[in-house]
């Protein structure tokens, strides 16, 4: 082809963002035994890449418990996808190997647990980089709670008592807190962080999930009816939190139930 | 004066007699004031906190009157507590194995690095095996992202250390070419159930709870790396302890049996 050719076969108009992230506030096997509504909504996102995706779990953050990864193959079995894990405390790949094999993913789960420690680890794998690859190549990543805080620049954490600061990879530039309105005091430190300079961000509720093309939310997701995921941010005198649409997963409620579509703003 | 530090090639904290002999080793370095009940502490890091790690810690150091603790950083949330305040209460810290990589990384993000420079300063003993044991010196062979590498340790100690050096061929094999080639300084190698005893940065003594189990050190000679076997004293092994139920039911079948074989 001569560079002629080529020139007059550039188009250039945006393509749409092949970089998805779908971050859980709480749920999936992990917390909702028999309630598979959040892991087959990114199953069939996956779907979308390959007939037979491959998923592949990262159990980092519970220090790769053997019966997580046990119920993690259990909730995604061989007869509806490929899938696979990753120990990096029994790591048995080279580097190389490492990255090809997240690379060759559709979906890379990510499982609860410390995120501080989690993000250590990947740090010291190089696994943080190779995610942010993975993401770029078009790899759909997902994850609850430290699996959903690992992907935005800062997130609160409550895993070691008192609740802080944490800062994520970065890939949604936005800040994000997770069983959000569960006590803990979360809530409250997620406003007390953000009046003190935090950036704006989402929060979701367990039973949520926010699903972003690029770094766009395209939807808020949910495997409970009343559950809710809310944008969250300092107007200068207040925080101002914002319920975002949550389309509820399973059976629609019946009409005349309460509009939980429609965009509410609660001071 | 700083604090001992116990290296060990490989153990587990089973009931062998092996292991025990090695427990019991550890303790005898401590000196808890006032013949108070020896504190210790176990950081099971390195293996990702596995509970049944944490159990057989408790049992084992329970049984010889220890007040026994853990801190697991993967579960944190069940109990926080304040590293710095709980590890430097302690009459030993005890670091099992698993990844090295993995164990000083979390160290560094957690500054559990800082607490144990300062536990050391303080005088208290740091013991453990595997990478519990590579951790102290300067750098230590792991395998924790696959092929055996050089990884950097906290530097307590001076100089190089492998472990399960006789039970894993291909890490003494890289531990050799990485020491012949000048990218790891020369050091000490230590079998499964082999272990030093260190103060000040000298070695005081090597022990071993098994009789084919080895020390040496290795260092760049003339043409060959050289690996000279260290003289290592054997310990007395405790008899086996016997689960007291177990011992009941043996009794019970031979009065029964009138045989005096031994099950």
């Amino acid at each position: 082809m001569t560079a002629e050719a080529e020139d007059s076969t550039v188009v250039s108009f945006p393509l749409m963002d092949s970089r998805q992230i779908v971050a859980f506030g709480g749920g999936g096997f992990s917390m909702e035994a028999g309630n598979p509504l959040l892991d087959t909504y990114v199953l069939d996102l996956a779907r979308q890449r390959r007939e037979r995706p491959r998923v592949c779990f990262l159990p980092t953050a519970s220090g790769d418990a053997d019966h997580y990864i046990v119920r993690f193959y259990r909730a995604f079995p061989g007869s509806t996808c490929e899938s696979s894990h990753i120990s990096l405390f029994r790591r048995d790949r080279g580097a190389a190997d490492l990255r090809e094999h997240m690379l060759s993913q559709d979906l890379i789960y990510v499982g609860g647990g410390s995120v501080m420690s989690m993000l250590g680890t990947w740090r010291a794998h190089g696994l943080d980089r190779i995610l942010a690859e993975a993401w770029r190549a078009g790899v759909i990543l997902c994850g609850l709670s430290a699996g959903s805080l690992c992907w935005y620049s800062q997130g609160v954490t409550s895993f070691h008592g008192e609740v802080h600061r944490v800062r994520g990879l970065g890939l949604l530039p936005w800040s994000n807190c997770v069983h959000y309105g569960t006590g803990q005091g979360r809530r409250e430190a997620y406003h007390e962080l953000l009046q003190r300079g935090m950036c704006p961000g989402y929060a979701a509720e367990d039973g949520t999930a926010l699903h972003y093309q690029g770094t766009k939310l395209v939807a808020a997701i949910s495997s409970r009816p009343e559950a809710q995921a809310w944008c969250v941010g300092d107007r200068g005198d207040q925080v101002v939190e914002t319920a975002i649409p949550t389309r509820y997963l399973g059976e629609q409620p019946k009409a005349g139930d309460a509009s939980a579509g429609d965009l509410q703003a609660v001071a | 004066m700083s604090g001992a530090i116990v290296a060990i090639g490989g153990a587990e904290f089973t009931m062998r007699p092996e292991n025990e002999a090695l427990h019991d080793y550890v303790l005898a370095q401590a000196e808890p004031p006032n013949e108070d009940a020896l504190r210790i502490c176990l950081l099971p890091t390195a293996s990702g906190d596995p509970h049944d790690q944490i159990v057989s810690f408790h049992g084992a150091m329970e049984r010889r009157g220890c007040v026994a603790s853990a801190i697991s950083l993967f579960r944190l949330g069940v109990a926080p507590i304040d590293f710095a305040e709980h590890l430097l209460a302690q009459d030993v810290i005890y670091v099992t194995g698993g990844s090295m990589v993995n164990l000083l990384a979390l160290w560094r993000e957690h500054r559990i690095d800082e607490i144990m420079r300062t536990a050391h300063e303080r005088g208290i003993v740091l013991c453990g095996y595997s990478a519990g044991s590579m951790c102290w010196f300067e750098q230590g062979v792991s395998r924790g992202t696959g092929a055996p590498t050089s990884v950097t340790g906290l530097g307590l100690v001076s100089g190089s250390h492998c472990v399960h050096y006789s039970q894993d061929p291909p890490r003494r094999d890289a531990y050799r070419r990485l020491v012949e080639s000048g990218e790891m300084k020369p050091g000490l190698a230590l079998d499964d159930h082999a272990g030093v005893l260190i103060r000040d940065g000298e070695v005081i003594e090597t022990v071993r709870s098994r009789e084919g189990s080895a020390a040496y050190r290795v260092e760049p000679g003339d043409d060959v790396v050289l690996e000279i076997p260290l003289e290592s004293r054997l310990l007395e092994t405790a008899a086996p302890a016997v689960e007291p139920g177990l011992a009941e039911m043996r009794e019970l079948r031979r009065s029964r049996s009138g045989s005096r074989r031994i099950l």
